[in-house]
């Protein structure tokens, strides 16, 4: 049980670096347009 | 029977592939650029080529690194994805182009390119060449990404601290081991810690900005249930129990996911509205000497001489000096019927020369005309601030109820049981007081009244417009443009006429002629092949079709004549016709128990046949645009809540006037930009659809605050009685949170069964 005394911050922690992940995401516009990249993956590239 | 290849109208001549030169260079354009998979792959035929825009020259562009230069237009005209794809293709493989986005959903185009290489203007044509309509677009806000945010970093809080707690919850009935009890409080605290002081940071902005100006809003009560959360958490930490911290993360999470989504739906019908009202920038033919230049209309001085030719746009206000012709100026009067002009006579900027050929004298241009002046001061008239929504209202009262209640628990367990036990229950009247269903359900609703009202057509910029117009019991039309089409087309022809009037002009691009191609079209008429076709200025068109000789020219006002070798002679009548759904809707609001009425500043003979065509009784002609106004003040004075529907710059003074103002997309910017909603489709029903869906909404924001309002009754008395704890509160407010969003999306439900 005591693996839980320094499990449970790490996970909290690790959970933390995606909270981050998300932040830089964001502030880099991946989620300003939630519309077209859907249908744009429906697209074929040349 | 065969189809033009690139936009599909209907050919008689079996050998032919296009129905006009403008498609014809879309498809060179289009196979040049490798690109013929669009044919087989597009799911709707392509418009019809248009004129190019000009004026490119005054579009703001950014400048980034290398030179290169970044804009964002505005394309019309998409139909499918393979639109996008083929924009972007062709622009791409152009030289000196870097980088070509197109957003199907907005229409958006994002181009970057070498000033060097290439310019604007040629860009843009490209895009004309191919059937859509590129426009320039105004200032844009930035997108709003603090609430993402802010409610991103809330939402991975709020569920580590569900986790947390829930351990600390079952740990109650089967003890726990305390150091395991302590680690997961101090945890959860440092959890709940970004959530209080960042992610809760807009309500106390809000609460402090309401204190500032003196109003109590539903801020306040929010600011206040989080404070005490959080204190309360820090102070059971430090003493070892525990708290309401999970209910805090989940508050904070819910909030700001009803304030994103509200301020998500309200941007997206602003900036729909605003990518209506631009306008694309105007160019002018200037006399240097002898011969002409095309100048941008900024470039352009009093003094300058501007020609202008059949279907353009005066760029300026001036007076004729040379030359005659026919001039449309709805943009400024709303009315359809073109106006003759000889020298003397003042033109002004916006307004258009639908045939003949005139010489101007520049005397105002840019914003000293007569059309920006206008302009300014509706959008100065617009700005009427936000007014408070009902939660608003229901805020300083409940407040106030919550404070008292609080104050009265507190005093009377105090007396009763001593200071501790009157802490404990006073902290928890406070939290479960605090107004998380009461707060969403207001913005929630709304963001789906909206978005009901969008799909359907017709956008608003405010949800307490969309709320407004569930209140309506006068409804007023203006009449050109609003109730009618706006634009010249066919009233009276035979199919035989038209269809030779039709071959003979397929190929131009004046007003009168694409009006006529249209009418054909829309009458399922084959475009015969016209031969020999000559336009011949103050004449009109000569041409050959099916081996006969004709001549269309005018016959007199609002007709045209076609006449053949041997004389005979086919009218055909022009004007302005009602739009095909407007009985249909006069009917129907008038079912509502609505009154409907026509206010123009037509004379009464035009108003009254066109109200009798579209059923309306109640006709006020010849008004100017002040008229209007005070004809909407003095029905509002009566009692009444007025909606206006209009289209024209002189409509502006009406549609501020009236309660809920709504313009016509294709109408005059600063229509657009004066009402309160925008109908972005040809047609008046949305209007219709649009109260259902203020209805719906207003229905649930109603029953939304009563439920919330009852459950604040009953988790108080709870609370002052002593019967909640955080583990009853954790289990309490989502259920009241859910029970308002469950009721947001029965709005959208509630519309569609009234579509039928």
């Amino acid at each position: 049980m005591n693996a839980v005394l320094f499990l449970l911050p790490i996970a909290v922690l690790l959970g933390g670096v995606f909270a981050l992940l998300f932040l830089r995401a964001a502030r880099k516009g991946q989620f300003d347009d939630l519309d077209d990249p859907p249908k744009r993956m429906l697209q074929e590239k040349d | 029977m065969a189809g033009c290849i690139h936009c599909g109208t209907a050919l008689e001549a079996r050998e032919e592939r296009f129905c006009c030169t403008g498609c014809e260079m879309a498809y060179a354009i289009i196979q040049g650029a490798g690109l013929g998979r669009y044919y087989e792959e597009r799911e709707a035929c392509a418009p019809r080529p248009g004129a190019a825009p000009a004026g490119w020259m005054a579009v703001p562009t950014t400048r980034g690194a290398n030179g290169v230069e970044e804009v964002r237009i505005q394309v019309d005209g998409l139909r499918c994805a393979s639109c996008v794809w083929v924009i972007e293709q062709v622009l791409e493989r152009t030289p000196g182009v870097e980088h070509v986005m197109v957003s199907y959903a907005t229409g958006r185009a994002s181009i970057r390119w070498d000033p060097r290489r290439i310019d604007l203007t040629t860009l843009a044509g490209r895009i004309a060449a191919l059937g859509y309509r590129p426009r320039a677009l105004g200032e844009e806000a930035p997108p709003d990404r603090d609430l993402l945010v802010r409610l991103g970093v809330a939402a991975f809080c709020a569920m580590n601290l569900m986790l947390l707690y829930a351990s600390l919850y079952t740990g109650w009935f089967d003890a726990m081991d305390p150091r395991f009890a302590t680690l997961f409080r101090w945890l959860a605290l440092v959890l709940a810690t970004p959530v209080a002081l960042w992610c809760a940071e807009p309500f106390f902005a809000g609460a402090v900005a309401g204190l500032r100006r003196r109003v109590l809003h539903m801020d306040l009560p929010i600011a206040l249930g989080v404070a005490i959360l959080y204190g309360h958490g820090v102070i059971t930490t430090i003493t070892g129990h525990e708290g309401y911290l999970d209910s805090l993360g989940m508050l904070v999470a819910l909030l700001l996911a009803g304030r994103m989504l509200e301020s998500r739906g309200r941007r997206r019908a602003v900036e729909a509205a605003m990518s209506l009202a631009a306008t694309a920038p105007r160019s002018a033919r200037r006399q240097v000497g002898a011969g002409l230049e095309t100048v941008d209309a900024a470039a352009l001085r009093a003094g300058d001489l501007i020609d202008l030719g059949n279907g353009e746009e005066c760029a300026a206000d001036g007076v004729v000096t040379e030359g005659a012709g026919q001039v449309r100026m709805a943009l400024l009067t709303g009315e359809a019927d073109p106006v003759a002009v000889a020298p003397g006579d003042r033109v002004v900027a916006g307004s258009i020369l639908l045939d003949g050929a005139l010489t101007v004298r520049v005397e105002a241009v840019g914003g000293e005309t007569m059309l920006s002046r206008m302009a300014a001061q509706l959008e100065q008239a617009a700005d009427r601030g936000m007014r408070p929504t009902a939660a608003d209202r229901i805020a300083p009262w409940f407040t106030a109820a919550t404070l008292i209640i609080a104050t009265v628990t507190c005093v009377g367990w105090w007396l009763t049981r001593g200071a501790d036990v009157a802490l404990t229950r006073t902290v928890a009247v406070l939290v479960v007081a605090c107004p998380c269903a009461l707060a969403l359900s207001q913005p929630l609703a709304a963001a789906a009244g909206l978005g009901a009202a969008a799909r359907r057509g017709l956008l608003f910029r405010s949800a307490d417009a969309l709320l407004d117009l569930a209140e309506v019991d006068l409804v007023a039309f203006d009449k050109t443009g609003t109730l009618t089409v706006g634009t010249v087309a066919v009233l009276e022809a035979d199919d035989s006429a038209l269809r030779v009037a039709a071959g003979l002009e397929r190929y131009s691009m004046h007003p009168i002629a694409r009006a006529i191609v249209e009418a054909a079209i829309s009458r399922d008429i084959a475009l015969p092949r016209g031969e020999n076709v000559r336009e011949e200025v103050s004449v009109g068109v000569r041409g050959r079709v099916d081996g006969v000789q004709w001549q269309l020219a005018t016959g007199g006002p609002g007709s045209l004549l076609l006449s053949d070798e041997a004389g005979r002679q086919h009218r055909i009548r022009l004007g302005d016709v009602i739009r095909p759904d407007a009985a249909d809707t006069v009917r129907k609001l008038e079912a509502q128990g609505i009154a409907v009425a026509l206010v123009t500043g037509d004379h009464s003979e035009v108003a009254d046949r066109i109200a009798a065509a579209a059923g309306i009784g109640t006709v006020v002609a010849r008004c100017g645009p002040e008229q209007k106004a005070q004809w909407i003040q003095a029905r509002q004075r009566a009692g009444h809540r007025v909606l206006f529907a209009g289209d024209g710059i002189n409509d502006g003074p009406a549609l501020a006037m009236a309660d809920v103002g709504i313009a016509m997309g294709s109408g005059a910017a600063s229509s657009v930009l004066v009402a309160d909603g925008v109908i972005a489709r040809p047609s008046l029903v949305p209007i219709l659809a649009a109260r259902r869906a203020a209805r719906a909404c207003r229905q649930i924001i109603r029953s939304n605050q009563r439920r919330s309002l009852a459950y604040n009754v009953v988790a108080v008395s709870a609370a002052a009685a002593g019967f909640v704890n955080p583990l009853v509160a954790a289990l309490l407010m989502p259920l009241s949170s859910g029970l308002v969003i469950w009721g947001a999306l029965r709005v959208e439900r509630l519309v569609r069964e009234g579509d039928q």
